[in-house]
């Protein structure tokens, strides 16, 4: 029988008070169907990246929430995000991944659409409709909002929804290490390789909360530890520069984002990573030198995994990628991963990365393999009648958490839990689920800009 | 009757006849199989149009007068 729940029912789901939140949110498919309505036509989410539509013509078919968006430039340079349906009968008016195309023909009727979404061809429009068909009135249908940030393509549903930086408040200075250059200079990264994507039968929000800040998850990891993909021959990643670093927990629960992160000591300095190529090594240690002279303090900031809520997760550093998290249905999730790099960086160190990341990440990598079948089977040992009575557990570091963190003369925005002693932590995650849970209750951003009304911390 | 004209083939330059029995150059072809964009060169019913650049529907694209 189908469950209708209402607004008021979500508080019940997730116990915010008591750091609890029911299975019911992860496999319940009126609950799935809920937030499709109520999260991803009014969040923010990620579309793509500007360097894959570098020309005139490019195009790159994304995905909001369960819906085929198109990325496009236009023949005047003009970015624009389409929903990838004719205006017509609903087909798909393309069925590429990506490339270059003067229009977008439905193969169904064959109305077709310019690169800036203007319905230019109806067939039969003199004999049959008798010219008297108002094109203007039938273009593609376009996001309300959409923002290049640093190259980052953004858009939302909702024309009410906040400014994009608003919406992402202070979380803003790891979203910058993500997209600045490794040198820290503004927004000089690019995608490089193809996309990759791939299934995984598991809801959503699992690897969204995985990424959010679940340091506790690491003993998943630990034979690719023992196997060495690192860039420096050991462990996965380079931990020589997290020497003596504090292990902070940050999030922006009245925005749902999240991400875990090592503070370097005040007066820390550079030290030497990817040592598997002396190319590859100088080049970031001269990138760390410029970056701690252009950013101060903040080049003490060692960014992990992160995600912005609800769908987009990312790893700014080692290996340097974009994770969306497309629901297909509450049983299903199609991952996209996206692989960044500097673009000045010199073609010896693009092709070093690449390499790492195809050790690294992907349903090939060894790490991400790891995850996929935590989700996997979480998710499937979850469905079943008995084990939708209990609640997941989300208790851990509950109350020691701050919102004035402050270290060495750098103060950090957000809510800020010091796992340097506990090694983890969940207070991201109840982070996230308390955000989940004023989407699906709220009526409109005028409820869900809570920060509006002096909660959390404004951009 | 001509055969049908697969528009993936057609190059810029090339000539074909229309519905209506006008006829025009083919200035670029977006290889959809179901567009061509054309400059008219001749058009009996509607004369007016002779230079205009339109887009054809594969439906009203009848023959390839020149290869």
């Amino acid at each position: 029988m189908a469950i209708t729940f209402q607004p008021s029912a979500y508080s019940g789901l997730v116990d915010q008070d008591n750091g609890m939140v029911s299975r019911e949110i992860f496999v319940n498919a009126d609950i799935y169907a809920e937030e499709q309505e109520r999260i991803f036509t009014r969040a923010w989410l990620f579309v793509g990246h500007e360097s894959q539509v570098a020309k005139p013509g490019d195009f790159f078919v994304s995905s909001m929430g369960e819906e085929s968006v198109i990325l496009c430039r236009d023949r005047q340079g003009e970015i624009h995000v389409f929903l990838n349906s004719c205006m017509h009968r609903g087909m798909k008016v393309c069925r590429y991944d990506e490339g270059n195309t003067p229009i977008f023909t439905c193969p169904y009727h064959g109305w077709s659409f310019a690169t800036d979404g203007a319905l230019v061809g109806v067939p039969f429009y003199k004999d049959a409709y008798h010219e008297e068909l108002d094109k203007s009135q039938w273009s593609l249908i376009r996001v309300p909002k959409m923002v290049n940030y640093k190259g980052g393509i953004w858009a939302t549903w909702d024309p009410n929804a906040p400014d994009f930086l608003d919406y992402i408040g202070g979380f803003k200075t790891y979203l910058d290490i993500l997209f600045d250059g490794w040198d820290g200079s503004e927004g000089g990264t690019e995608i490089i390789g193809g996309i990759e994507k791939w299934m995984v039968p598991s809801n959503w929000k699992f690897p969204a909360e995985n990424f959010i800040g679940d340091r506790y998850h690491n003993i998943s990891h630990r034979s690719v530890d023992l196997v060495g993909i690192g860039p420096s021959g050991q462990g996965r990643r380079d931990n020589s520069e997290r020497e003596g670093a504090k292990s902070l927990d940050v999030s922006f629960p009245e925005r749902g984002h999240g991400t875990v992160m090592f503070l370097r000591p005040e007066h820390a300095q550079p030290v030497p990573s990817y040592q598997n190529d002396p190319i590859v090594a100088d080049y970031f240690y001269q990138c760390e030198i410029a970056r701690k002279e252009r950013q101060g303090q903040l080049w003490r900031i060692l960014a992990g995994p992160g995600t912005i809520f609800p769908n987009m997760s990312f790893l700014p550093r080692q290996p340097r990628s974009i994770a969306v998290w497309h629901p297909r249905g509450p049983d299903q999730t199609e991952v996209w991963r996206w692989f960044l790099v500097d673009r000045s960086a010199p073609p010896e160190v693009k092709e070093f990365l690449r390499q790492y990341y195809i050790r690294y990440s992907g349903p090939a990598g060894l790490t991400e393999q790891d995850d996929m079948e935590n989700w996997n089977y979480a998710h499937s040992a979850s469905r079943g009648a008995m084990a939708r009575r209990h609640h997941y557990n989300y208790q851990m570091g509950m109350g020691y958490a701050v919102t004035d963190f402050e270290d060495g003369g750098l103060k950090l925005d957000g809510t800020v839990l010091d796992t340097t002693k506990a090694r983890a932590g969940e207070q991201n995650q109840r982070g996230f689920y308390s955000r989940w849970r004023e989407f699906m209750a709220a009526r409109d951003w005028d409820e869900l800009a809570t920060w509006r009304n002096g909660n959390g911390s404004a951009c | 009757m001509a055969d049908i004209v697969n528009l993936f083939e057609v190059e810029p330059g090339q000539t074909v006849r229309l519905h209506g029995n006008a006829t025009a150059e083919v200035v670029s072809n977006p290889r959809d199989g179901v567009w061509l964009f054309v400059r008219y060169l001749t058009s009996p019913d509607d004369p007016d149009q002779v230079g205009a650049e339109d887009m054809v529907f594969a439906q009203d694209v009848l023959e390839l007068v020149t290869d």
